[in-house]
């Protein structure tokens, strides 16, 4: 049976990790290699990195710390944050990403999509969408949540699974950065519209959230950065306490 | 704190160029000219061989060991074979060793749903689209076998992240896995080890199973 991952999420900018990380102990903190490794050893399915800053000289930066990571951990590693054009999109797989994800060019531009996945393989393209609550329904966002697109979130995820995504970065801006739990209505309409896997993200605080995404929606995937960064629970504490609560994972 | 359950650990690399000890076996990664090599090149080193990354196809004419990797789509892949098919098709045949992982050891089939040029036909039979509503199959899955490549390997769980599966009309499957039907997720043949999960994506577990398929290589050479 396929497990339910777990995926640690490092904001990167300038090479370096900027979210507040607060390990106690450990060499190397705020060097996304190294925090990425120690996920990796706590259990982590995965390592998303997204990065944070557009200017073009922090872009090789960026594939300079990719390629770093690649040879350090042996879980996937999705790169988000940036991607422009298919050529983005080939420069970080050849940098030693996995996946990379998509977010604004894919609203401007779907056919992106098609032509990644054509290329690349669906496998390794993610849409990332972000997602703000209106009175009943949801819209997407871009620009790093900047601008809104008239545009239903739900409408959007059964758009890019038809051009050949193979997984949706599923954001709610409303729960992002809370710490009060994942938007659970959000997350279980899209990921029963869709075929393709969701990863949730956004609003992540206790273990219970993880649970609860888990056991309440489709969600093949949750995504949490500060619980970790914070130090507030490892990757191994959620594990243990979904396995506990009869959740399959890892 | 609760104890980290799994922790992971990686074989040490060996030196082998100390006096006395054998040279690391040369293995040779296809370069598709798509995706992401460093992963597997590194993990192969690790797992004790030298591995080199051949863009030009030509040079795995006389490597001893041949990797496919799993990057990429199916043409693209068997397009960029294509011109030494027959010949990497006898040098399987005669017993090369050589490891396929998932778009790799696809294109090892005689075709693809997912492409139209033909594959190697290495392995009789073809690939096809899973049947799950919910493609691709992306994230940890166990593999159950009790196949060589897997002694010592503590964790049955594997990283796999594909929509074709393998069919192969010959009796090489040596593990399965289970995701909405049961597919083959270990095959073998001569010297070739097909897998469709991602060893160099899979932890700890991946690293033994890789370290496995260096040693033997090691002793049939």
């Amino acid at each position: 049976m396929l497990t339910k991952r777990i995926i640690p999420c490092l904001d990167v900018t300038d090479g370096k990790v900027v979210k507040g990380v607060k390990f106690q102990n450990l060499k190397g903190i705020g060097y996304p290699p190294d925090l990425a490794h120690i996920y990796e050893q706590q259990g982590a399915d995965e390592i998303t990195f997204l990065d944070i800053t557009a200017s073009s000289d922090a872009r090789e930066t960026l594939l300079n710390i990719v390629e770093k990571t690649a040879e350090k951990i042996f879980v996937p590693l999705t790169v988000g944050g940036g991607i422009r054009s298919k050529e983005d999109m080939r420069s970080a797989l050849k940098a030693g990403a996995d996946k990379v994800s998509i977010n604004t060019a894919a609203v401007q531009n779907p056919s992106i999509i098609s032509e990644c996945a054509e290329e690349f393989g669906s496998q390794c393209v993610v849409v990332a969408i972000d997602a703000k609550k209106d009175e009943d329904s949801w819209s997407v966002y871009t620009h790093g949540g900047r601008n809104k697109i008239e545009m239903d979130v739900v409408d959007w995820a059964q758009k890019v699974e038809d051009l050949g995504a193979g997984e949706i970065l599923l954001t709610s801006m409303d729960a992002d950065g809370t710490t009060d739990g994942y938007d659970l209505k959000l997350t279980e309409k899209v990921a029963d519209q869709v075929n393709i896997p969701v990863i949730a993200s956004g609003g992540c605080g206790t273990l219970e959230h993880i649970y609860e995404v888990f056991s309440q929606t489709n969600a093949s995937a949750a995504l949490a950065a500060s619980i970790f960064h914070y130090g507030t629970y490892t990757v191994s504490d959620v594990k243990t306490y979904l396995r506990d609560r009869g959740v399959l994972v890892r | 704190m609760v104890e980290i359950r799994r922790s992971v650990k990686y074989p040490e690399s060996n030196d082998s160029y100390r006096i006395g000890q054998r040279p690391k076996v040369k293995v040779s990664i296809v370069d598709y000219g798509v995706g992401n090599l460093h992963s597997i090149r590194k993990a192969l080193e690790l797992a004790g061989a030298r591995p080199v990354i051949e863009s030009n196809v030509r040079n795995l004419l006389d490597s001893e060991v041949m990797i496919f990797p799993g990057v990429g789509a199916f043409d693209p892949a068997a397009e960029k074979l294509e011109p030494y098919k027959e010949i990497i098709l006898d040098r399987l045949n005669a017993g090369t060793p050589c490891l396929g992982i998932c778009i790799g050891t696809h294109i090892l089939f005689e075709k693809s749903e997912e492409g139209s040029i033909p594959g190697l036909g290495f392995m009789k039979g073809k690939v096809e689209k899973l049947h799950s509503e919910k493609v691709p199959h992306i994230g940890w899955n166990e593999v159950t076998t009790d196949d060589k490549y897997f002694s010592g390997v503590e964790s049955p769980y594997f990283y796999f992240a594909h929509s074709y599966k393998a069919n192969p009309e010959e009796d090489i499957v040596k593990g399965t896995t289970e995701y909405y039907e049961t597919f083959p997720s270990i095959m073998r043949k001569k010297n070739t080890v097909a897998v469709q999960f991602h060893p160099e994506k899979s932890g700890a577990s991946g690293a033994i199973f890789l370290k496995n398929f260096v040693k033997f290589i090691e002793e049939k050479l």
